[in-house]
């Protein structure tokens, strides 16, 4: 049970002006129930890639199978796809469109073609898991704040309960409090219901904390995948790509560099802590 | 698929067409038409194709790049052939019930057919060698006598480059708003009519309300900048006439009287 991409080529508008190499050669092997951080600098092919997972594009070369099967068979359920693989797009708020927000909520399980008393009990369902609470629902989602819509949005793909969530930039334009809370939901929603979830993201500050494995894109190829301990040893040539790793990897180098012997691969401030914690009880 | 439509839209290359003053293209693609409508035999219709051509492979532009925008007007040339075919009086050479094709009909409706083509395939040749930014310049200019006439040159020309610079964003935006809602299971391929039509709500809304927050933004980043139409405003490229803008004068001279040549075979 995993998503499996094989030598993966994407070319944009080919044999135009246009013409622009997305993905180059990508291999991936996604398993059940990991937590994968995909992180990567403006254009460098994060998007592209993730909208393969569910067929919405078309490789111009390579394969991608999911659970075993070829997605590119002329037989193959694409719908079936999109149910168990859950995208939600960047700035998701922009895509609601019902008069309230249980309505906009319903669509994705309604178009699975279930029966109105699971459609609304999934709907509750999501929205109680992102936070959305009973005073709202009927509200118009147009009412509601930038992050509140995007909890919405986000709903609206867990309602259909997917196997495999990802999510491209959930926490852009948000502010800290925001940010905090829909990742935080995301990894409880991770946990509880077991599902494999890949968080698109540019900063390594959001996910560090959260994911078990990173991988990072750089021109539409893969540059690191592995844990996030060890891509984060990589921050001099991440720096290079125009990424960064957390300030807590900065911190504990500096550390570090003034003779503290600290562990520098941590990835997380709880970590971070507990290290300098033991530094300090050892003297 | 989305991304197919072309017509209309800058292609960018390194041509003489590229690089010709845009009022030079303008004035000359509006001579182009009304050749057209001058034409009187096969003889013109070859002229102008020949004509065409030649400038397209001048241009640079890939010819299936050009064909593509027929696309999107194929509704549009099938009515007109159908128009002329059946409803020409004349010779008849096919009758069946009450359909009626006669000889006339049938070479108003091939010439009908032709003139429409080299009519689309020239005008969008334009708008494929000219950012909107010039194409908007030399519009603005070549108009500017209608200014004493108090027409808003200034801001029909402004509105113009606006709507085509707008173009490209809102089909990117169809095409993420679309994916976005397959995503969520919606269908914009099977069903009836009404089913199909139903099927756009989840996209035209959003659509909508993307379009008119984007006009908002741009309006507000319009007057931070202190936009007040066109008065007093000054070109940071002004245009000027160069000499390969004079040989395109001349060749168009001469396109005109082949044109007019070819009435009198």
């Amino acid at each position: 049970m995993s998503i499996i991409l094989d030598k993966i080529n994407y070319i944009y508008s080919p044999n135009t002006a246009y013409e622009k190499q997305a993905l180059k050669n990508i291999s991936l092997v996604i398993e059940d129930g990991e937590f994968i951080g995909l992180i990567g600098h403006t254009g460098s092919g994060k998007s592209t890639l993730i909208q393969h997972f569910n067929g919405l594009v078309k490789a111009t070369s390579g394969g991608v199978y999911y659970n075993g099967a070829d997605i590119y068979d002329t037989d193959y359920n694409l719908k079936e796809l999109r149910k168990k693989v859950g995208l939600v797009f960047q700035y998701p708020e922009y895509q609601l469109f019902e008069t309230t927000v249980l309505k906009d909520v319903q669509f994705g399980p309604k178009n699975l073609g279930l029966t109105a008393l699971e459609v609304d009990l999934r709907s509750y369902e999501a929205l109680k898991q992102v936070g959305i609470g009973d005073d709202l629902i009927d509200a118009s989602p147009f009412e509601l704040s930038g992050g509140q819509k995007r909890r919405v949005a986000i709903a609206g793909v867990l309602a259909m309960k997917p196997e495999v969530l990802v999510l491209d930039e959930p926490t852009a334009g948000l502010d800290p409090k925001g940010r905090d809370e829909i990742l935080g939901q995301i990894a409880k929603i991770h946990e509880e219901r077991k599902i494999t979830v890949v968080l698109v993201s540019h900063s390594m500050e959001d996910v560090a904390d959260y994911v078990e494995r990173i991988i990072v894109m750089d021109g539409g190829s893969i540059a690191y995948d592995d844990t996030p301990r060890n891509v984060f040893s990589h921050y001099k040539e991440l720096e290079e790509i125009g990424l960064a790793a957390p300030q807590v990897t900065y911190a504990m180098h500096a550390l570090r560099d003034k003779g503290i012997p600290v562990d520098v691969n941590v990835t997380t401030i709880e970590e971070a802590k507990e290290a300098v914690l033991a530094w300090y009880r050892k003297d | 698929m989305i991304r197919d439509i072309t017509i209309g839209q800058y292609y960018p290359s390194d041509s003489v067409l590229h690089r010709l003053d845009p009022r030079v293209k303008l004035s000359g693609t509006f001579l182009y038409i009304v050749c057209l409508f001058l034409v009187k035999n096969w003889w013109g219709y070859l002229a102008a194709a020949v004509c065409l051509a030649a400038v397209i492979k001048l241009s640079k532009v890939p010819f299936g790049y050009i064909v593509k925008g027929l696309k999107a007007v194929i509704i549009l040339l099938l009515f007109t052939v159908m128009f002329n075919l059946f409803l020409t009086s004349g010779t008849p050479v096919f009758e069946w019930k009450f359909i009626r094709v006669t000889k006339e009909g049938i070479d108003l409706a091939a010439a009908m057919a032709v003139r429409l083509i080299l009519l689309i395939l020239g005008s969008s040749l334009m708008t494929f060698t000219t950012t909107p930014n010039q194409l908007t310049d030399g519009l603005e200019s070549l108009l500017r006598p209608l200014n004493k006439l108090h027409v808003p040159v200034h801001e029909v020309a402004m509105m113009m480059s606006i709507a085509l610079r707008f173009i490209p964003i809102l089909l990117e935006e169809t095409d993420k708003i679309m994916k976005a809602q397959q995503a969520r299971g919606a269908d914009f391929e099977t069903g009836g009519l009404i089913q199909r039509a139903k099927a756009m709500v989840p996209l035209l809304v959003p659509l909508f309300i993307s379009a008119f927050r984007r006009a908002g933004d741009l309006a507000m980043a319009m007057e931070a900048r202190c936009y007040h139409g066109g008065k007093g405003r000054t070109k940071m490229k002004p245009l000027h006439y160069k000499k390969r803008d004079g040989v395109a004068w001349l060749v168009l001279a001469m396109f005109l009287a082949v044109v007019v040549v070819t009435r009198k075979l």
